[in-house]
């Protein structure tokens, strides 16, 4: 088992080195330049040089990606171009926040995703099943923002439930809009994939046999057939949760709740690109830490795992 | 959603001519009523996007200023400039609040400046009676006077050429990628992989937001950067299906014989990937259609005026905010989610019908 997490692992920092690079290159080669950025447009030109010679933007495109490099493995991202900040300081103080959004979402559509699957392949056919199913197809063919949008509108503005724009400190009835708009693509699919697997498991032959023993239904469900379907709802852990991560960040904006989505197209807004550099690789990186240990949980449920 | 095996093995027993793969699933799609309607749905707006000069009320860049951010089924009068020609060009109304003829055969008219002004008796003479007319906004205006039944159809255009041309950069550079990976295996298969895990680490949009910073504004801009996010789905079900279609006996034969890899790649081994590659294909083509309208509405991609769903709902987000006029942002975000339904019920069909094992 050790030797496979070790193996993970090192793949793992290959691939955050990986995103590393991407994201050097993305910088490098976005058109203008950082120096003239950080002192605006009316800078002499001295003082652009006197920048550029700081921040080694004259060197060679090597020495600039190793000291990018070194820097982003110390935890030095650089300054961001609005504020003036330390990018990794700033992120960090808006990592709370939406990892409470984000963490929230999570949860509420891996629940009632798992719940709705279970129950719709178990009145297969049904009118619950093709309801459900229908419904899960509207929730990832709606796109987060523009279902942000109307949320807002009908619970917002019509009907007056909910507040639309803020963060907990007034209360934590301000979670409850975006946390429901974000949990609606992941819970989805999480549905739509709990019921394909469930189907796939209860057309297996060990089922028939314990039903035929006479056993109930709850204790063929829950005993035998759940474990067993749980395998691919382990790589929809993952699947939400690039569902989740991709939606945070409009739904921050429409929201106003002051998170890194928020930041993230703020930055994007003015062309910060240490900010934006910053945020991307960040997503990048929890995604790839999370993929890590939902590899090593993938490898516990099916040990033919290790050997790939 | 109904067990259809029985049938279909029925069907394929009495038929006299054995078909092939595509036969079966298009027999297997059509019997398929949520994939039909999906199919049906895509074709009308196929229709819609290719007839839209024709079908539009009015042209979509059309703005009157007077008549900015009315509500549904508002009605104006208007003075047509040179009536006679089509009615869909930019710049060809003018609004007025009143207007008058004279006896000597001029139109006087009032418009919304306050300002009087005719048209001459002998240009009157010469059109008739087109100079004036009352028209219907049946949806409404946007803040700039255009009428949002005309964007709507127009924006259909954009948005069902994003997801083709998207689409087709990301099969096109997946099936290359997958398929050197899935037959060459060993150090390509290794470092093609990595480059997939990389580019998958990323959150697809944020990674399309960078590219577009990167490329630039603009429709083709946009293409490039949603196709290079889009080949990665593409090619980890290439690569799979060249795992296990790589050592069936008919390759091993061509080996025999003496092809070459290539020839073996292209003619003998692709053309069976294709089955998955259409259903993923599919679903790449509607998530590509909400990444254009993301990229729309922060104001990268299609620029104004051109009309974009994404770029109408970015529009009227602000109207939401304020509680008003919320058919400028809702009606795009219907027509998007149309779309992409249509397109996910038609992926989920071809999913089905390619699936010979299929048990629900």
């Amino acid at each position: 088992m050790w030797t496979f997490i070790v193996r993970q692992l090192l793949y793992s920092i290959v691939i955050i080195i990986g995103v590393l690079t991407v994201t050097f290159c993305l910088l490098y080669i976005i058109p203008g330049d950082p120096a003239r950025m950080m002192l605006g447009q009316r800078a002499d030109v001295s003082s652009v040089e006197a920048v550029r010679d700081e921040l080694g933007l004259n060197k060679p495109i090597y020495i600039q990606y190793v000291k990018f490099m070194t820097n982003a493995f110390q935890g030095d991202l650089g300054r961001s171009y609005a504020t003036n900040r330390d990018v990794v300081k700033t992120i960090l103080e808006k990592l709370p926040a939406t990892s409470l959004l984000a963490f929230s979402a999570l949860l509420i559509s891996s629940i009632l995703g798992v719940l709705i699957g279970i129950i719709s392949s178990v009145k297969k056919y049904t009118f619950t099943d093709n309801a459900a199913m229908i419904f899960a197809l509207f929730g990832i063919s709606f796109p987060s923002f523009a279902f942000g949008l109307i949320m807002a509108l009908v619970f917002g503005h019509l009907l007056k439930w909910f507040p639309i724009s803020g963060y907990i400190n007034e209360g934590a009835i301000y979670l409850v809009l975006p946390m429901l708009t974000l949990a609606l693509r992941p819970l989805a699919i999480t549905a739509r994939i709990t019921r394909s697997s469930m189907l796939d498991v209860m057309n297996q032959d060990y089922v028939r046999t314990a039903k035929s023993k006479g056993l109930s239904s709850y204790q063929v469900i829950f005993k035998h057939t759940l474990r067993n379907a749980l395998n691919p709802v382990v790589t929809t852990i993952s699947a939400s949760l690039a569902a989740t991560l991709g939606g945070v960040f409009f739904i921050e904006y429409i929201f106003n709740w002051p998170g890194i989505g928020l930041l993230a197209i703020d930055a994007i807004f003015k062309l910060d690109f240490p900010m934006i550099q910053g945020t991307v690789l960040f997503s990048a990186i929890v995604f790839v830490v999370i993929n890590f240990f939902v590899d090593i949980i993938y490898a516990v449920l099916d040990p033919k795992v290790k050997l790939s | 959603m109904q067990p259809e095996t029985a049938i279909v093995a029925d069907e394929i027993l009495i038929d006299d001519k054995s078909h092939n793969l595509w036969y079966y699933s298009w027999k297997r799609l059509k019997r398929n009523r949520l994939a039909m309607v999906g199919m049906w749905i895509l074709i009308i707006l196929a229709f819609i996007a290719l007839l839209a000069p024709f079908i539009a009320p009015f042209h979509p860049n059309q703005q009157i200023l007077e008549y900015s951010a009315k509500e549904s089924g508002f009605e104006g009068q208007v003075l047509v400039k040179n009536p006679g020609e089509m009615d869909n060009e930019e710049n060809k109304f003018i609004p007025i609040k009143s207007f008058e003829k004279e006896q000597d055969g001029k139109l006087i008219y009032t418009d919304y400046e306050d300002k009087i002004d005719t048209v001459s008796a002998a240009d009157f003479e010469k059109q008739g009676s087109g100079w004036i007319k009352n028209i219907k906004y049946y949806l409404g205006t946007d803040r700039f006077g255009r009428d949002v039944l005309s964007r709507l159809i127009y924006g259909s255009r954009v948005s069902l050429a994003v997801g083709l041309i998207s689409e087709s950069i990301a099969i096109f550079i997946g099936l290359v990628l997958g398929a050197l990976a899935g037959y060459f295996r060993g150090k390509t298969d290794m470092f093609i992989m990595w480059v997939v895990n990389v580019i998958f680490a990323f959150p697809a949009i944020l990674l399309i937001i960078a590219l577009s910073v990167v490329l630039g504004k603009g429709l083709w801009q946009a293409f490039v950067a949603i196709g290079l996010t889009g080949w990665v789905d593409i090619a980890r079900i290439v690569r799979g299906q060249f795992f296990s279609l790589r050592e069936t006996e008919y390759v091993e034969a061509t080996k025999a014989i003496g092809y070459k890899s290539p020839r073996i790649i292209a003619r003998h081994i692709l053309p069976n990937c294709m089955g998955p590659v259409i259903v993923t294909g599919t679903v790449g083509l509607a998530t590509a259609i909400i990444f254009e309208a993301s990229l729309s509405f922060l104001g990268l991609g299609v620029q104004p005026p051109t009309a974009s769903w994404g770029q109408m709902i970015f529009d009227g987000y602000k109207y939401i905010v304020v509680g008003t006029n919320w058919g400028l942002a809702v009606y795009p975000s219907l027509a998007i989610m149309i779309t992409v339904f249509a397109v996910n019920l038609l992926g989920d069909g071809l999913r089905d019908a390619f699936d010979p094992k299929l048990k629900r």
